[in-house]
């Protein structure tokens, strides 16, 4: 089992690295949106997975520090080397902000954050003046460092890869530390967690301003493959989205994310090429997972893989019974 | 100083019209064992929820240790070492007995804020945390996920919970409600073999195991107390008969 999961991850590796030499420029940069919307997916996923706070309002991080850079870059002319840090302490300083949401829980946090997110959006479609509104800001320069100029796709999609490996590695690390564990533990039982010690407030506060960073890092990613940014990429819709690509993919992983942010973006692509509703086949594919997938594609695969364990169970382990829930 | 673990003065505690708890005043000294009995309603609930935090009291004044923590918020009172366990087991139903005892140890150190080393490299945490499994029992189950524990299990969790935050006062909600006669005798002699240093104050519905480790009880009627006394004046007093098993 071992075995089999390195040697799966060895091929994961390699094929992400080769993907250039066999994938054509449609397919790469699938590939790519799909690695970039995964990881603003993974920032919903550090709130929802580990603190069953459900945020929708990941679009404003990821879209304030896109339209930093695009700002910065087109109308006042600054280098990559400045934008990239202003825009990734855009996403931080919002964070900030935006992280009062945290005194509320529940169907009061969703409220919240999509009346926070809807903010943000309505500065960017009505400061006309500052974001182009509408229009949105078109022409945003390949992403340079001096003489070196990174213009074609192939060599920016190894940039992506590595940012997205980095940031893979980085949460790993954070949700296997204490601070991780606090987070869970906050999941399961705030009561408790305050009566061990712990203020639940900051902790709740510093993993929203983790996410919050986290989605502007997808937002810098975003603005250089896509060279434009407009309202769109701050809407409600696409913080639903990616919300979705979380539920779709499974909580509770770091895999989870990125495996439903490739199918939703694989089946935009190939529900669009038919009809233009995508909007309707995305509710019926949120109304699908919540009734019957709530644990998404990889809580089915799991499930299949204990269903096929309890022949050979060990004594003293049960399975869970329902009146044994909370 | 005095040495009072905890002080209550005048606690009254009102929701809405109801009064829950009606201008208590107690004194604990430091490592007293403390039984609170009282029928169903009587308060002693909201007393514990009040002193340690979980509520805010509509009048009086709670000490611990000297300090006025009456609007101290619950968090900050765990650090100055009140420990405590709920009457309906809260524990961390989805994370193994391992996690949910470093939780507990983590909670008053600065551990609970790093990020960048698994918890797996705290080994003194984990070295703790197998000593209180000991204590009450549970160290053939440190990497069982906590669903899979019986109730009884669960109430021994919850008394290694609170050990592992180190109290120096420690607040026992009915920790052998719901427990077979057997299983409350088993918890009945953990709680004995407790650290005399800590301060304990519990409340127990079972006469004989609450009388068994008592020091001194204070029956609580209505939201207020009646009568304070040792084991054997309360067993003796016919006031408290009435009280507590009914007027029939």
């Amino acid at each position: 089992m071992i075995l089999s999961r390195w040697s799966l991850l060895l091929c994961v590796v390699a094929a992400a690295l080769f993907a250039p030499l066999y994938l054509g420029p449609f397919w790469l940069s699938l590939l790519m949106q799909i690695l970039i919307f995964g990881l603003l997916a993974l920032s919903v996923e550090l709130l929802l997975g580990h603190i069953g706070l459900f945020s929708v309002c990941q679009a404003a991080f990821f879209a304030v520090s896109a339209y930093t850079v695009a700002i910065l870059q087109v109308k006042y002319g600054q280098p990559t080397i400045v934008a990239v840090p202003a825009g990734m302490g855009a996403a931080i300083i919002l964070s900030l902000i935006y992280g009062i949401a945290v005194r509320t829980s529940g169907v009061y946090f969703i409220l919240v954050t999509i009346a926070l997110g809807h903010v943000f959006w309505g500065i960017s479609w009505t400061w006309v003046s500052f974001t182009n509104g509408e229009g949105g800001i078109t022409n945003v320069p390949a992403p340079a460092v001096g003489s070196l100029v990174i213009t074609s796709h192939s060599s920016y999609y190894y940039i992506v890869l590595a940012v997205v490996a980095l940031c893979v590695l980085g949460y790993r690390t954070l949700t296997r530390s204490p601070f991780g564990l606090t987070l869970r533990g906050i999941r399961e039982s705030e009561s408790r967690m305050r009566g061990l010690g712990y203020n639940i407030a900051a902790h709740k506060y510093t993993a929203f301003v983790l996410a919050g960073t986290l989605s502007g890092i997808a937002g810098l990613l975003y603005i250089y493959f896509n060279r434009f940014v407009s309202p769109a990429n701050a809407e409600f819709f696409l913080s639903i989205e990616v919300a979705l690509m979380v539920l779709v993919g499974g909580t509770g992983t770091i895999l989870g994310p990125f495996i439903g942010s490739a199918i939703m973006l694989g089946l935009r692509n190939y529900v669009s090429a038919y009809i233009d509703q995508w909007m309707i086949v995305m509710g019926l594919i949120f109304i699908v997972t919540m009734l019957w997938t709530p644990d998404g594609v990889l809580g089915v695969i799991r499930s299949l893989g204990i269903r096929g364990k309890t022949s050979h169970n060990q004594p003293g382990h049960r399975t869970r019974t329902p009146e044994e829930g909370k | 100083m005095d040495q009072n673990a905890v002080e209550v003065a005048g606690l009254t505690k009102a929701f809405g019209g109801v009064r829950a708890v009606e201008k208590v005043s107690m004194k604990v000294p430091v490592g007293q064992r403390r039984v609170l009995i009282g029928p169903n309603g009587a308060g002693k609930t909201t007393l514990f929820n009040c002193i340690t935090g979980t509520f805010t009291p509509t009048s009086g004044k709670i000490f611990l240790f000297g300090k006025d923590v009456t609007r101290l918020a619950e968090h900050r009172r765990t650090a100055m070492g009140v420990g405590r366990t709920y009457q309906i087991t809260n524990v961390f139903h989805d994370l193994t007995v391992l996690e949910n005892l470093v939780l507990a140890i983590q909670g008053n150190s600065r551990q609970k804020w790093v990020m960048h080393r698994p918890v797996n490299a705290f080994s003194d945490s984990l070295k703790r945390a197998g000593k209180e499994l000991d204590r009450v029992g549970l160290k053939d189950r440190t990497h069982d996920s906590v669903q899979h524990l019986s109730y009884g299990e669960r109430k021994q969790l919850e008394l290694a919970l609170a050990l592992a935050s180190q109290p120096r006062v420690l607040f026992l909600d009915e920790p052998c409600s719901g427990l077979s006669p057997g299983e409350r005798q088993r918890i009945a002699e953990i709680i004995k073999e407790f650290p005399r240093d800590i301060t304990l104050i519990l409340i127990e519905h079972d006469m004989s195991i609450a009388l068994g480790l008592a020091d001194q009880v204070s029956v609580l009627h209505r939201g207020s107390i009646i009568l304070e006394g040792t084991p054997d004046e309360v067993r003796a007093n016919p006031e408290v008969r009435e009280v507590y098993l009914g007027k029939v």
